[in-house]
Parts: structure tokens; C-alpha cells; sequence
């Protein structure tokens, strides 16, 4: 039982800087997602942890203990990699053992490869060489000799990138009951949202080297702490519109596209600065009869899904939204004029300075 | 104290940043590398040196700094610009000719089949034969008494046809026993280079029937030009040193007629003892590599990433 | 593909032809005169077919050979024995010290790294005399001259820039991760070294060897300065019993055949790898 403690974190190559006094804690048994968009310090920060390279400057601790300038061995640490990395001169089995081996009195190796394969469902290909083995049944192994050694932390670096859609998807469900089995502090790495919020319990948001936002898949859907995370969770992806809110009657509102749109109660300091109106596409209603509260638009597109129907709208003032629509409700067709409405405690405000939410409770605070 | 104490007693000086465990290791591992670096550098500034000196091994009390006065001598002498001469056109010469019979070899056996393969294979022989025994071999073959090629060249009529011996064939003779030897080098990397050039601009080509010269001059040609430049540098770079084909057939005879600056620089130094000059020679030629292997290092290192699939 | 015509069918034949028999000749020739007798040698015209004698390898590998001036003691056997010595130490040696090397310089950035690496590529360039012989001079008064020790390290010359290239290509080419994926599973670096890194580039650093053991059996100058007879390798040898043979021309052609067979059959061994090893791991094969 061990717990990852990342405290101020950075790292720089020449320019670049993946990792930007980054702090983060995973306590055991919890599994953490690291997501962001490529190149924004992910994998830097899995092998500094990893002791593939060093940090400049913070600290790293595994049970309290720093593990910065240890070697990699010695840090109880376990790591799937996203190319898998097996030893391809090793069969499956011998690169799963291969942990156990190095520890003095590893015990039933044969056992615990048994059984953990087993669980992995990879006991038939454990005579084979990697070259033999499928990318699912590579991933397995990988997977099986990152868990084996019960390590204090894992971490995992996109594991699923490397296979194919339909074993993605049944390792989504799989994933977490396997890496719950243990009490290991869970990294695990994804450029997928969805990924993220299946399998974590809480999801860090790394845009830059920096963290935007550590929370719970849900809150961070709901509310994510700026722009850039809302942009990132949500597919299609969330509409953005640039308003000055003001307050009228006691109540918030906007133009948007020509349309005044409510926003909702002004409760005392309303935010009437510059800033991005965002609305997910699956709160916008369309229909084809106009009300007060509706922004008038036009159908440029519809792409059928297969849970939903997704409309490209071209609002009064030029701008693009989509929205997403239950397969069931009418939608009408290209070239269409239609309103677009959405209820107001769906839309969120983001200060076009910051890029950060200006939610409710900030809303209250500034009161 | 062993290397692993070493990276151990370092970790625990300095717990917060201790990172001598990368840091020291890659030295530790080059330093044998290292070693032969020096083992070659020390001779090599020797050799600078020399050049500098009066230096007779057989009038060890001469011996003094006499600054460019080696190289001010070369500029009166003839033999030093015979041995410019020379060496020049043997480069000039067997580097044209193997690289255009490298080249049209490679072009015939382009187009791999077991055939063709095992051709080439055949042909890597001559280039895996010791330079100097080569030599001997011709030497034995043009033999003036019982050569099978002085006998050859008798059928056609030429009788008293000399080889390494006359000084009007001798130049002849070399370099026909460098084109047996290195044209299988530039033979062999011109068709590794022809086999991984992408095939569609061909088969375009070939759909929209351009005529085979406008394919080999503006497809092949730059396409191969990595390779071609590379094989003929380092050719090149061998070829303006070459030592045991001349020494072996004739010690750079007759006369003074294959007088290029190795031999050059080895008689200087054993016949003549003269230690001095045979430095300066050499740090001529050296001079002159030195420019053509930092251009071929350059192509090199281009055709090296390609290899590995960074390019 | 591009001549599919009778004419240039035809060309490409009697091109092939001419060429293998231009390269292929000299060897056979020598190969078949190995076994002649002077008398067979020297009769005019050559004849294709004759009795052959093993005569002239029986002299060889007696070293006693009889002339018209009476008996020769030969030590080709000698030569042949110390070209395999001074290879094979020197490219156990170059292994030795190369492959370590190959992997900092492919693991590490460092600058020392490149400038060794660069320094032994560009000295591969230098005209071998430049450092032979004021070395021949040092090795004088350090009593290296004429020693195995003295000639193996300079061997090193030719041996050492051929390994650090090629084997370093290897190892480039093998993912970190998996040496990683090593370290983590409780393995030192030195385990990871020895048992990821160099069995992976195992064929590259075994095609590295053989190649530069080819390269350390040709060459003929560094023993030439560096060595009196009893030292000298085959191609040094060879050119000395020309000397002092004579007209022992059976015999000179089967000292020749000895001394170009075990290169001759180790290229063709290696064949995969020459490409490679002759372009110092710039072009693959």
C-alpha cells in the first residue's frame, strides 16, 4: 500500500516544457487518468515517475519515500507501454516472469504467471513469441508483466492506443476490475476522453505541461474549470460563442447570433465582461418554429450516428454549431432555417481573458 | 573502488538531484573508445610535428624545427609534383571507370532474382580478395614468360606487351588490378540503393510510356545521387591512399612512375630515413582527405539516417 | 521490365558474361595453377587441362621447399598462423571495446560521445602512414614494435570504427522501451546491457565481427612497418616469399589460394552483412 505523490513537478527540453510544477496525488487503489491532447506532457510525466529521466526540479514519492535519482528497478513501480515493449527474444511467458525472476525469492513463479494470465486470458499464447502474438494478446502480456510483481505504483501509457476498436472496447470494461484487484497507486494515460472517464476514478487534465483540472469524470464534464478542458471532454465538441452578458431584470443574459438568450438568475455580481458562451451540442434544441429565446439558423449539414443525429448549423452571424440530436426527434433538412435554443443552466461561461469558467459558485463568491 | 561503489557512494552524497548514475555511465563505457582516440591522436600530432623538423634517422644530430621548410622544398621539387601528378590520376581514373562499371553492373542486376543474386555474390570475391595479394595474383598473371594474359595479349598480336614493368603500361596495370578489386564495392552499394528506391515514379513512368533514357537521367540518376556520391567519396578517399596494390605489384616503379604518396612517404622513410619529409607528405595527403571525408561524412550520415528510417 | 527485347536480351547476356568472366577469371586461374607444377606452369600455350599435383600445399605445409638451388626452409605456415591470431585478437579486442561504446553512443547524448565516434570515422579516413609511423617509432622505445600486443592495437584502427558504426545502428534500432520495460521489472543496467540490448543486436554486432576480422586479415601495411618475419601475416608473407622464392610460381599461387580462402568463405558467410559493413552501416542490404 502506497501512495504516489507528484509535488511540483517540472521538466524542461530546450524550448519545451512537458511537465510545469505539476502536483498530483493518487492513493492506492485509485486509478488516475492523465489525459490530454499529444504533446502535452503525458508520457514525460509517466517516465519521470518511470526514472526514464530525471525531473529539474520537484520531487516524486512512492509511500512517502522520494524515489527521484533511484534507479528504476528500485522504485515498485510496474508499466504497460504503448508499444507494448515486450523482450521479443522472450516467449510470453518468460516476459511476464521476467519480474519475478529478478526479485530474490520471486516464489511460484509458474503459479502466478497461472494466474494472472488466466485473468488476462492469454494462458494459450504463453508458449509463443511476441512476433507470434496479436496486438490484443501483446497488450495482454504487457499488461500481465506490468501487474504481476504487485507493484506500489502503475503505470500505464496508453494501452490501448496500439489495438483494434472492438478489443478497445472490451478492455474498457475489463481494465478496471483488473487494475482494482491490487492496492496499486493507477496512472494511466489516454488521449481518449471516453477512455478516461470509463476507466478512471478521477481524470487529470494536462493541456501544456500544466494541470487545468483534477476531478471526477463526471464534475469535469459538467464543469470543466476552463475553456480548453471543456473543449476536450465531448464529441462532438462543445459550441463556443463570444458574448458580453449583461443583466436585465435581475437576470443574465447575452446576444448571441443576433438572439438575446437567457443565461439565467443574476445573483448579485453577474459576469459582464468579455466572455465564451459554451453550450454541448446535446443541449441544444432545434426546432422549426421561432420563440424570443431562439438563434436563428440555417441546416448546412446532417450526419446520422448511430445514437444520435449530428447537425452542422450556421448561426445569423456566420458562426458554425453542431448539435446533437436523439435519432428520434424530427430534424429536418439540409438548408433548412430552424431556431436553436438551449435551457439556460446548460450554458457555461468561460472569462475570454483566462479561458477559466465562471460557474455559479464563482457567480455566488463575487456577490 | 568499483564502478558500481562508485555510482552508489555518489547517490547518497547528494540525495535531492543525484543523477551521476546517467551521467557517469556513458563515459565509463566510452572510455576504452576513448583510449584508442588518443592512441591515435598522439601519433598523429607527432607526425605534425616531424613535418616541422629537420629529421634524417641516419643524422640524428641535424635533427632540428626548420618550420615550413619541408613543405617550401615540395614546392622546387619534381618528385613531389610527380607524386601530386600520380596520385591524382590514379584516383581520377579508377574512380571513373568503377564507378561506370559499377553502375552499369548494378543496372543489370537490378531486378533481384536468384540469377542475379547469385552474380553478385560472385562478384563481392575480387573485393574481399586482400588488396595486396590481388596484386600478386595479377603479377603471376601478366607474367612476361608465362602469363596467361601476356599470352592473351600475344594472340591478338601484341607481343612484348610489358604490364607493371614498362613504365608506358604500369599506370595501366594498377589501376585495371584497382577496377578488379573496388568496382564490386561501388557495384554493391549502387544495387542496394537501386533495390530500395520506391517504385512508383517507375511505374508512372512506365504507364505513361516515357522512353527508358528520360527514365534513367531524370528518375534514376537523382534518385541514386545519395548513393552514387557516397560510394564514390569513399572510393575516393581510399583511392588517393592507395598503398598495397602499387607496393605490391611494383614498390611504385618503374622509376618513379607510380610514385603516389604513400609510397612516396614509406620510401622517404625507410630508404631515405627521412623522417621530416615523409611527415609533410603525408600531412599533405592528409590535408586533402581531410577535406573529402568531411564532405563524405556529411553524405554519409545523410544515407545513414535513411538506413534507419529517421531521415 | 525495361528490356524485354531479343536485342537487348542478348546484350544484357554477353554483358553478364564478359563481366563475371573479367572477375571470376584471375581466381579460377590462380586457383587452378595451384596445382601445376612449374613445368605445367611455364608451357606455352597454357592448357586448361592437366594432372593435378597437391604438391606445391604439401611444400607449403612442410616448409621445406626444393629448388634448383637446393633446399628453402618456408614459413608461410608461420604467416597463416599469425593472420589468424592478430584478426581474431583484434576483433575480440575491438568487440570488447566497442560494443560498450556503440551502446553509450547510442543511448547517451553526449558530446565526448560524438567526438570519439567522429574522431575514429575520420582517422579510418587518414592516411594509415600519418599514425603508423611515428607510432612505429614510439613502439621502438616502447618495445611494442614487432610484438602481437603492438600490431592487435593497431588493428584496432581498422576494427574499431567498423564495430562502433554498425553495432551502433543496432542499437539505435532497438526500442529504449523495452530496455525500460526491463529496468522496471527489477533489472539493473548492466542486466538490461547484457541481456535485452546485446542479445537483440546480437546478428548486427556478430556480422560487425566477422566483417572486421575480413578487414584485419587484408591488411597489409600496418604489418608490413610493424612486423619482422616471424609476426607477419599472410599478406605480408605472401609478398615475401614471392621474394625469396623465385620462380616457385606453383607454390606462390597456392599461397596465394590459402591465404584468400578463409576471407573468401567468411564473405560469403556474410554476405547478408556486407552491404552494410562496407558502407559502415550506412546502407542496408
Amino acid at each position: 500500500m502506497a501512495r504516489l505523490e507528484i509535488n511540483s513537478v517540472s521538466k524542461a527540453f530546450g524550448a519545451a516544457r512537458p511537465a510545469d510544477r505539476l502536483s498530483l496525488a493518487v492513493e492506492p487503489g485509485e486509478i488516475v487518468a492523465v489525459f490530454g491532447p499529444s504533446g502535452s506532457g503525458k508520457t514525460v510525466l509517466l517516465r519521470m515517475i518511470a526514472g526514464m529521466f530525471e525531473p529539474d526540479d520537484g520531487d516524486i514519492l512512492v509511500g512517502g519515500r522520494s524515489v527521484v535519482g533511484a534507479p528504476p528497478e528500485r522504485r515498485g513501480i510496474g508499466m504497460a507501454f504503448q508499444n507494448f515493449a515486450l523482450f521479443p527474444h522472450m516467449t510470453a511467458r518468460d516476459n511476464i516472469a521476467s519480474g519475478l525472476r529478478a526479485r530474490a525469492g520471486g516464489g511460484d513463479v509458474a503459479g502466478r504467471v497461472a494466474a494472472i494470465s488466466k485473468l488476462l486470458k492469454i494462458e494459450h499464447v504463453l508458449g509463443h513469441a511476441p512476433r507470434e502474438l496479436s496486438n490484443g494478446q501483446k497488450q495482454r502480456t504487457a499488461l500481465a508483466r506490468a501487474l504481476i510483481g504487485n507493484p506500489d505504483v502503475l503505470l500505464l501509457d496508453d494501452p490501448l492506443r496500439n489495438v483494434d476498436a472492438k478489443l478497445r472496447y472490451e478492455m474498457r470494461l475489463e481494465l478496471p476490475n483488473l487494475l482494482r484487484r491490487g492496492t496499486a497507486a493507477v496512472l494511466y494515460v489516454t488521449q481518449d476522453y471516453r477512455e478516461a472517464m470509463a476507466i478512471a476514478d478521477r481524470i487529470a487534465v494536462l493541456i501544456d505541461g500544466r494541470l487545468a483540472q483534477v476531478a471526477a469524470p463526471a464534475d469535469i464534464y459538467a464543469q470543466p474549470a476552463s475553456v480548453a478542458v471543456a473543449r476536450l471532454f465531448g464529441d462532438p465538441t462543445i459550441n463556443l460563442a463570444e458574448v458580453s452578458p449583461v443583466v436585465e431584470h435581475g437576470m443574465l443574459s447575452a446576444m448571441v447570433a443576433g438572439a438575446r438568450m437567457r443565461l439565467g438568475a443574476a445573483d448579485g455580481a453577474a459576469p459582464t465582461g468579455a466572455c465564451w458562451l459554451g453550450v454541448r451540442p446535446e443541449d441544444l434544441a432545434v426546432s422549426s418554429g421561432s420563440t424570443d429565446d431562439a438563434i436563428p439558423a440555417r441546416i448546412l449539414a446532417i450526419t446520422p450516428m448511430h445514437e444520435k443525429a449530428v447537425l452542422l448549423l450556421r448561426l445569423a452571424d456566420g458562426t458554425e454549431w453542431l448539435a446533437a440530436l436523439p435519432p428520434d426527434a424530427p430534424q429536418g433538412a439540409a438548408d433548412d432555417a430552424v431556431f436553436v435554443r438551449f435551457a439556460p443552466d446548460q450554458a457555461m461561461l468561460f472569462d475570454r481573458a483566462t479561458g477559466l469558467r465562471i460557474g455559479p459558485s464563482q457567480r455566488l463568491k463575487a456577490a | 573502488m568499483s564502478m558500481v561503489q562508485l555510482l552508489q557512494t555518489n547517490a547518497q552524497a547528494t540525495p535531492a538531484r543525484p543523477r551521476p548514475r546517467v551521467r557517469l555511465l556513458p563515459y565509463l563505457l566510452s572510455l576504452p573508445a576513448l583510449l584508442v582516440c588518443v592512441a591515435i591522436l598522439v601519433p598523429f600530432v607527432t607526425a605534425a610535428v616531424y613535418s616541422l623538423q629537420r629529421y634524417r634517422l641516419n643524422l640524428p644530430y641535424l635533427r632540428g624545427f626548420i618550420g615550413a621548410g619541408n613543405y617550401i622544398d615540395f614546392l622546387s621539387d619534381p618528385a613531389f609534383w610527380n607524386t601530386l601528378r600520380i596520385s591524382i590520376t590514379y584516383t581520377a581514373v579508377t574512380v571513373v571507370v568503377e564507378l561506370l562499371l559499377g553502375l552499369g553492373i548494378a543496372l543489370l542486376l537490378r531486378r533481384p532474382s536468384r540469377f542475379h543474386n547469385a552474380v553478385s555474390i560472385m562478384l563481392l570475391l575480387p573485393l574481399m580478395t586482400a588488396p595486396a595479394i590481388a596484386a600478386l595474383m595479377w603479377k603471376l598473371m601478366t607474367n612476361p614468360s608465362f602469363g596467361i594474359l601476356s599470352y592473351l595479349v600475344g594472340l591478338f598480336g601484341v607481343t612484348d606487351f610489358k604490364w607493371a614493368s614498362d613504365p608506358s603500361s604500369a599506370l595501366f596495370t594498377v589501376v585495371l588490378v584497382d577496377v578488379w578489386v573496388y568496382t564490386p564495392f561501388i557495384m554493391i552499394l549502387l544495387l542496394a540503393g537501386l533495390r530500395s528506391l520506391p517504385r512508383q515514379p517507375f511505374e508512372a513512368a512506365a504507364l505513361d510510356g516515357v522512353p527508358a533514357s528520360f527514365v534513367f537521367f531524370r528518375i534514376t540518376l537523382p534518385m541514386l545521387a545519395p548513393y552514387i556520391i557516397t560510394a564514390s567519396l569513399f572510393r575516393l578517399l581510399d583511392s588517393i591512399q592507395q598503398f598495397d596494390i602499387i607496393y605490391a605489384m611494383t614498390q611504385g616503379g618503374p622509376g618513379d612512375r607510380l610514385m603516389v604518396f604513400q609510397v612516396q612517404a614509406y620510401l622517404e622513410f625507410f630508404q631515405y630515413t627521412n623522417v621530416g619529409r615523409s611527415a609533410a607528405l603525408l600531412m599533405i595527403l592528409w590535408l586533402i582527405t581531410n577535406i573529402l571525408s568531411n564532405i563524405f561524412i556529411k553524405n554519409w550520415l545523410r544515407l545513414r539516417a535513411r538506413a534507419h528510417g529517421h531521415a | 521490365m525495361e528490356h524485354s527485347s531479343l536485342a537487348g536480351r542478348i546484350f544484357r547476356g554477353v554483358a553478364l558474361s564478359l563481366i563475371l568472366i573479367f572477375f571470376m577469371f584471375p581466381i579460377v586461374w590462380i586457383f587452378l595453377m595451384s596445382f601445376q607444377s612449374n613445368d605445367q606452369i611455364l608451357r606455352i600455350p597454357p592448357r586448361i587441362l592437366f594432372e593435378p599435383t597437391l604438391a606445391n600445399y604439401e611444400a607449403l605445409i612442410s616448409g621445406q621447399l626444393r629448388t634448383a638451388a637446393g633446399n628453402l626452409q618456408i614459413s608461410f605456415m608461420r604467416n597463416l598462423f599469425n593472420s589468424v591470431v592478430l584478426s581474431s585478437a583484434a576483433v575480440l579486442l575491438a568487440l570488447l571495446l566497442g560494443v560498450p561504446a556503440a551502446y553509450a553512443f547510442a543511448r547517451f547524448k553526449f558530446r565526448l560521445g560524438e567526438t570519439i565516434a567522429f574522431t575514429l570515422l575520420s582517422f579510418r579516413f587518414a592516411p594509415p602512414l600519418l599514425v603508423l609511423l611515428p607510432l612505429s617509432l614510439y613502439y621502438q622505445e616502447l618495445g611494442l614494435n614487432d610484438t602481437y600486443l603492438g600490431i592487435v592495437w593497431v588493428y584496432q584502427l581498422i576494427a574499431l570504427p567498423l564495430i562502433l558504426w554498425i553495432v551502433r545502428g543496432y542499437f539505435e534500432d532497438i526500442s529504449p522501451d523495452i530496455e525500460h520495460a526491463y529496468r522496471l521489472a527489477g533489472h539493473s543496467w548492466r542486466e538490461a546491457f547484457t541481456r535485452i540490448a546485446v542479445p537483440l543486436a546480437g546478428p548486427g554486432i556478430a556480422a560487425a565481427g566477422l566483417l572486421s576480422f575480413i578487414f584485419c586479415w587484408n591488411n597489409f601495411v600496418f604489418a608490413l612497418i610493424l612486423a619482422s618475419a616471424d609476426k607477419q601475416p599472410v599478406t605480408v608473407g605472401a609478398l615475401a616469399f614471392v621474394t625469396a622464392s623465385g620462380i616457385q610460381y606453383g607454390q606462390i599461387a597456392a599461397a596465394i589460394v590459402l591465404s584468400v580462402t578463409p576471407t573468401l568463405l567468411l564473405a560469403l558467410y556474410a554476405q547478408r552483412y556486407l552491404v552494410e559493413g562496407l558502407s559502415l552501416g550506412a546502407v542496408k542490404g
